[in-house]
């Protein structure tokens, strides 16, 4: 079959790579509809994580259920699906408790060494494992571009402004207005915030923003602190979703939210450090809450009903649709960052 | 008249400095550079961060003014905030002491050491009080 694999730095190629099959009881064969290309791809595509020459990459898919091992119950041949970007075994301690993200036999498909060598969903077919955890059957009527970015950012969006605790007069700043900010930023409004400020410096991110329901605030222009100090009688954001991961976008978080207010960071972080007044934090008795990865399967049902009533709306995020031959392409425009949002039909 | 955040504006703030009995009283034993960051805001007239560096020592200043960053970081304290802020704390409208516990004004070095001398910095916002400024949002 034909998949996107990595072949150098900077470089993908789409290649035939060996069919998948049900290796495990648990495992289920789909064949891909959609998939697209995530932002955390480009950190395989730099070579910032350990990924192989021919390694197929990807993590965000729907599809069709082809076959099913033994021990799956959930889904059988022909249903349609939503695939998770993270693996889990739905078992152990921490998936019981709902954070997926910290099983013992955490995977991501398509990411490599890190993600427990499993290929990617950038492909005709993949191979998902304990299938009964990790695919979400689609409702009736929902084509695959609305259901696509459920198993991923759309529903890491809705886990940030969730974990928030987003009350009805509150306002609301997300800082970066990429994938995850916009879907954060539609959760917000969905969950019910008076108001959604989206902070970014790029104008196509600011555009986005717009369309997520949000105030656009252009940080290359204002001070961010300044700006939410202005539409808040001076007391700042009463909420703040970091969607960035960096240390310049942590401080503004935590500059531009109120005394005794949430900060939730949703933003990627690796070996990043930052110096920090302790008492600072202390006296203003700030909620800092940080997110890790979405534990996917505890949320995907309630974004997704979200998705299902019109309240989260992914596509005005697709600026292109290519097929899985000219992925390659899809790489370039959007670690040029000329892409929003790429996805991929095989 | 200088305008704030520029160097004119900092050597006049260096004059009031030395020109203050209460000042040095206050701060005989103080020691240690301190750097106000005054954080861009284009919409502001502020376009890029200012550097503004103050060599306080027992109760003086011994030089200083605007600075590049390197310099500026490698003080032994920066106080960092927006110009809007740093305006508030020029015009009297902002207690800094306050304000840098609600972080407001943010302190890279040792605050409780800041705060110990809350008489000294209280004087030194009240001689910023005291130079002619002019403010570029306002020109």
């Amino acid at each position: 079959m034909r998949a996107v694999v990595f072949e150098d730095e900077g470089v993908v190629q789409v290649a035939d790579v060996p069919e998948p099959r049900v290796l495990e009881p648990g495992d289920a064969v789909v064949r891909v509809t959609r998939a697209a290309i995530c932002g955390s791809d480009l950190h395989f595509y730099h070579l910032k994580a350990p990924v192989a020459p021919g390694d197929v990459l990807g993590h965000e898919a729907v599809g069709v259920v082809e076959s099913v091992g033994d021990g799956v119950a959930s889904v059988r041949p022909g249903d349609r699906v939503i695939v998770a970007f993270d693996i889990a075994c739905g078992a152990c301690w921490f998936c019981r408790r709902g954070q997926t993200q910290l099983c013992d036999e955490a995977a991501v498909l398509g990411a490599g060494t890190f993600g427990g060598d499993l290929p990617g969903t950038q492909a005709e077919r993949v191979r998902v494992p304990a299938a009964d955890v990790n695919l979400l059957r689609m409702p009736e009527g929902l084509d695959d571009e609305r259901a696509l970015f459920v198993g991923d950012v759309l529903t890491t969006g809705f886990y940030a402004a969730s974990l928030a605790a987003i009350g009805p007069a509150d306002a609301v700043a997300v800082i970066g207005m990429g994938p995850v900010g916009f879907f954060a930023a539609q959760s917000a409004r969905a969950l019910g915030a008076s108001a959604v400020y989206g902070l970014d410096l790029d104008a196509d991110r600011l555009a986005l923003a717009e369309r997520a329901g949000a105030i656009p605030v252009d940080v290359s222009a204002r001070h961010p602190a300044t700006a939410l100090a202005d539409v808040t009688d001076g007391r700042g954001a009463d909420v703040v979703i970091e969607a960035v991961g960096s240390p310049t976008a942590f401080e503004s978080a935590v500059n531009v939210v109120r005394r005794g207010g949430r900060v939730v960071v949703v933003g990627m972080y690796a070996g990043e450090t930052v110096e920090v007044q302790l008492g600072v934090y202390w006296a203003r008795a700030i909620e800092l809450r940080f997110a890790g990865l979405c534990p996917v399967h505890a949320w995907w049902e309630r974004s997704l009903a979200q998705v299902v009533a019109g309240a989260i709306d992914p596509a005005p995020l697709i600026s292109h649709r290519l097929s899985l031959e000219d992925a390659p392409r899809g790489y370039e425009l959007f670690d040029r960052r000329e892409a929003t949002k790429v996805v991929l039909t095989p | 008249m200088p305008m704030f955040p520029t160097d004119p504006w900092f050597q006049d703030l260096i004059a009031q400095i030395n020109g203050s009995a209460d000042y040095l009283e206050a701060a005989e034993t103080w020691e240690g550079d301190i750097t106000f960051l005054v954080e861009a805001e284009p919409d502001k007239g502020i376009p890029v961060d200012v550097w503004g560096l103050l060599d306080l020592w027992h109760g003086a200043c011994r030089g200083g003014g605007v600075v590049d960053e390197a310099r500026g970081y490698a003080s032994a304290y920066v106080i960092r905030a927006p110009y809007s802020r740093w305006k508030e704390v020029v015009t009297g409208d902002l207690d800094p002491v306050r304000a840098m516990m609600q972080g407001k004004l943010r302190v890279q070095g040792d605050l409780p050491t800041i705060v110990r001398y809350v008489r000294a910095a209280n004087e030194l916002v009240h001689l910023c009080g005291e130079v002619d400024t002019t403010f570029p949002d306002e020109a």
